[in-house]
């Protein structure tokens, strides 16, 4: 469970993987990596009602806080990776990338309903960042997948921000 | 002869049978005590009501903790100044520069060992951590703080040792004035019932016991409180069969455990753990050797000695205490001394009392545990609680009151009110303040107290429209006078606050200025049943009355269920469960259970939105406006006053990017207080928010909608370079807007110039 949830999360690079290749995404859970800047700038929110283009990042302190609850979950104990990924969402309330984190964790739970929430919650704040709704649009995707809806599924794939 | 002598054969043989028949009987009653001896011990359990923790202070660079937040925050967490290097506990700071020796912690997700960080913080906000190898630390987290306790049902409180948290000099502390030949007896010690009767003859008096530690432990632990020949030979061999079945090690930490030290009220004080914590508010590792032997010092007689109440008297007792110790060269006689010259060193115990929290967090509670559990299985409650709102939230509320209880005419009444603050994102309950008496049980009116909401209603109604997709900011709905014949043959006119009429008016305005006649000709255009839809998905659990009054907000609610409902406006759409509580442990720390984030889709993001940047012009423009006043330059926030009819309720509901909080001011017997929502319960919730650091409301803009400026009051398209009265406001993209034709707005690529400005004109 904890490879799938890895394989399906991808908003951090694994910092040295190189000894290992990475496992191929289960075919549930396509994530594609994200690239992320070696050295992130810190997080900015964006200033309101701006709809030009730009990209969410992990301030070194959330990215800690991911990084501890992907260990958490490879040792299997997902209660306190989820509570790990609540206390980065009170750091940065508004990121869309840790709510597609705990959507990808809400997936490995077998808790579709909490991972399509998450996933349209994570859309609607990647409101101008092109690779993060492509991310939260995988998680909605596998979610709806995850309940047998598979027509929704497709029709988000097709969104305009999907490619 | 021969028949005296088979006569007293005869009586010898019933003497014993007698003795025999005793013996026997004695056996069992010996081998009955030695049962439960085993039973009782061997599975013991304290009695430990549940403890309740705050959320833990997370630090990290660029933390909004400034340096002075950072020494209140340790003070709060009882850590000391001194040096660090001597354990933790510790805190010492230069500046902006803090070197702490973090203790012991059990947190939701970990178990933390000590550890040095260092700290740099500037005025406002955490600059950078390090961890003891001097390595850059993302991210640290300061203990969670004890709240209290769900109270215990026998009044008995403790905080339970394992034999590894009992400091060596306590063992041998309490063996040399308790019991001196622990080591050697059997449960009993006849040595020490001829010294304690030898020592009262000669005094006249009874001044020693003869009681081993073992006996006082079956006498507390299994007995009850009466002195009578039968207690005491029972207690003498039910100590002996507990020494014969477990270890000395075994018996002194759990009388270590069992001891009686004080009384709080109803609480009584058991166990050194919770006595080190009760007088001294820290850890029992982080005692002094003048602390440890006052504690000692205290088992003969908890009341007569009590510090706080006879100081003279635990003065003398401690400094005895430390005498023998030095004798018995368990302590160094130079370091007696200068323990002996020291105060007593008493602090109040940690966190003040906070029963309006604690009640939410108990019926939280009850959903799932047992009462006779919270009160004595020793569960660890971790909750949202954050004691900063807490104390923002409660003097806010006692100035504005006592204030706007000096200028009422109402002599002799004294106005009531509630605050609830939250994390907007995830529905976490952060304060609750039930009434002005913060420190009293009684009256939650924050959880208990409905009342109808008023205007707090309205942005349901507004949403309702926007989400029908025929409305938007600028349409200009029709404030006029409207009679509706009720159900009940009756006429119902309702009227402005004002009493005046605005003609037609734009949406954005006509919620701004909370006007009733506009907002009752919108909702029956929009249709009452779908209003009620709306609130229910925005999470009002029973279905409204659909009656006309519901669009005025004759429906009535506690402050917690309105922190619902605005919850899932503050959260984009996404209703979050009012939440206090994030987890259980149990006695040994393992997760019991925990309780996650769970958001549900209540409102399309993109109506949410529009509704959103509508309720930021109450602050700037609408009955709101007085806020902006009391809050730091910048700060954006969104929110609604609520006046009930003849202002019997005076509510302000809002939030910015960090808190929501909900905010009612009324009397308990509901007469009229002559306050609106702007002039009673705004001020509380302004200085609440205020006196808490907090990000403006910046919600994302959807793709979908754009800002467009019309005029505030006729709700043309315009420029704000053209019209003074210009507002921005969020609508679909392409919505075709009649433009004011003196002024039409500046085409394509000046949009991020209407941003700018839009900005400008909210953060004055």
């Amino acid at each position: 469970m904890a490879a799938v949830l890895l394989g399906g999360c991808t908003i951090l690079r694994a910092p040295s993987s190189s000894s290992s290749p990475p496992s191929p995404p289960s075919p549930s859970l396509p994530a594609p990596p994200m690239q992320l800047p070696s050295q992130p700038a810190p997080y900015q929110a964006a200033p309101p009602q701006q709809p030009t283009a730009h990209e969410n990042h992990l301030s070194p302190a959330t990215r800690s806080l991911v990084t501890q609850a992907r260990a958490q979950v490879a040792h299997g104990d997902l209660p306190a990776a989820s509570s790990t990924l609540e206390r980065a969402m009170r750091i940065e309330t508004n990121n869309p990338l840790l709510w597609i984190e705990l959507g990808r964790l809400r997936l490995a739970e077998s808790n579709a309903h909490q991972a399509e929430v998450c996933g349209r919650k994570a859309l609607a704040l990647a409101s101008g960042d092109h690779d993060a709704q492509t991310q939260a649009g995988r998680l909605l995707a596998d979610a709806l997948r995850a309940q047998g809806r598979n027509q929704q599924a497709r029709e988000v794939e097709t969104q305009p921000f999907m490619n | 002869m021969a028949r005296s002598k088979s006569l007293l054969r005869r009586i010898l043989l019933i003497i014993a049978g007698a003795l025999g028949a005793l013996a026997a009987v004695t056996a069992v009653w010996v081998v009955h005590l030695d049962r439960v001896v085993i039973r009782e011990f061997q599975g013991r359990h304290w009695s430990v009501p549940a403890r309740v923790y705050a959320e833990p202070l997370d630090l990290y660079a660029g933390a909004s903790v400034g340096a002075d937040d950072l020494e209140e925050e340790l003070r709060r967490l009882h850590y000391r100044e001194g040096d660090p290097a001597a354990g933790p506990g510790i805190y010492h700071r230069r500046g902006g520069y803090f070197d702490l020796h973090a203790r012991r912690v059990r947190f939701v997700d970990e178990l933390r060992e000590p550890g040095r960080v260092s700290i740099r913080a500037g005025g406002d906000s955490v600059l950078e951590l390090k961890g003891a190898d001097g390595a850059e630390l993302p991210v640290f987290r300061l203990d969670p703080l004890l709240v209290g306790s769900v109270f215990p049902v026998l009044g008995e409180d403790r905080i339970v040792l394992s034999p590894a948290d009992v400091p060596t000099l306590l063992r041998s502390g309490v063996k040399l004035v308790e019991d001196r030949r622990f080591d050697q007896h059997h449960g009993v010690d006849p040595y020490g019932i001829l010294r304690a009767l030898w020592a009262n003859l000669r005094a006249g008096r009874v001044v020693q016991g003869g009681s081993t530690l073992t006996q006082q432990l079956v006498k507390n632990y299994f007995l009850s409180d009466e002195q009578t020949i039968g207690r005491k030979t029972t207690e003498a061999v039910m100590a002996l069969r507990l020494e014969a079945h477990f270890t000395k090690e075994d018996i002194l930490v759990a009388y270590l455990n069992e001891v009686y030290l004080g009384q709080d009220g109803e609480r009584a004080i058991h166990g050194f753990g919770l006595g080190s914590e009760y007088y001294f508010a820290k850890p029992l590792a982080e005692l002094n050797i003048g602390e440890l032997a006052l504690l000692i010092g205290l088992v003969k007689g908890p009341s007569y000695y009590d510090p706080r109440k006879h100081a003279d008297r635990a003065r003398a007792r401690r400094n005895l205490v430390l005498q023998e110790l030095a004798d018995a060269r368990l302590i160094d006689s130079t370091a007696a001394k200068r323990a002996a010259a020291e105060p007593l060193g008493l602090r109040p115990p940690g966190g003040r009392y906070v029963p309006a929290y604690l009640d939410l967090v108990r019926r939280h509670l009850k959903r799932d545990y047992a009462e006779a559990d919270l009160a004595a299985a020793g569960l660890a409650v971790y909750t949202t609680f954050d004691p900063r709102a807490q104390a923002a939230a409660e003097r806010a509320l006692a100035r504005h009151l006592s204030r706007l209880d000096a200028a009422s005419r109402v002599r002799g009444a004294h106005l009531e009110g509630a605050v609830i603050v939250a994390e907007p994102n995830s529905g976490d309950v952060v304060a609750v303040v039930g009434g002005r008496e913060v420190g009293a049980e009684g009256f939650n009116r924050a959880l208990d107290a409905r009342r109808p909401i008023g205007s707090l209603v309205k942005p349901a109604v507004y949403l309702a429209a926007l989400e029908t997709d025929r409305y938007n900011a600028a349409t200009l709905i029709e404030d006029a006078p409207i009679e509706l014949k009720l159900g009940d043959g009756s006429i119902w006119a309702p009227q402005n606050f004002t009493h005046e009429i605005y003609g037609a008016v734009p949406m954005a305005r006509a919620l701004a200025e909370s006007m009733n006649l506009a907002t009752v000709r919108l909702g029956l255009a929009v249709g009452l049943p779908k209003i009620a839809d709306t609130l229910q998905r925005l999470g009002l659990e029973a279905r409204p009355t659909l009656n006309p009054s519901l669009l005025l907000g004759t429906v009535e609610m506690t402050p917690l269920e309105v922190v619902q409902i605005y919850t899932s406006f503050a959260n984009g759409g996404f209703r979050a469960r009012p939440r206090s509580v994030r987890a259980v442990l149990d006695e040994h720390g393992r997760p019991l259970k925990s309780f996650e984030v769970q958001v549900e889709v209540a409102a399309p993001p993109s109506a949410i939105y529009q509704l959103d940047r509508m309720l930021t012009l109450v602050t700037t423009r609408g009955t709101g406006r007085g806020a902006l006043t009391r809050l730091p330059p910048g700060m954006v926030a969104a929110g609604k006053t609520g006046t009930s009819s003849d202002t019997r309720d005076s509510w302000f509901a809002g939030f910015t990017g960090s808190y929501l909080a909900v905010v009612w001011v009324g009397y308990d017997d509901n007469r009229v207080t002559g306050l609106t929502g702007a002039a009673g319960a705004l001020p509380v919730w302004a200085d609440t928010i205020a006196s808490l650091k907090s990000a403006p409301f910046q919600p994302v803009p959807p793709e979908l909608i754009e800002d467009r400026w019309i005029g505030f009051g006729d709700g043309l398209e315009t420029r704000p370079d053209c019209n003074a009265d210009a507002v921005a406001v969020a609508v679909p993209k392409g919505t075709v807007l009649p433009g004011n034709p003196s002024c039409s707005s500046s085409p394509g690529g000046a949009l991020t110039d209407k941003i700018k400005t839009w900005f400008k004109t909210i953060v004055h």
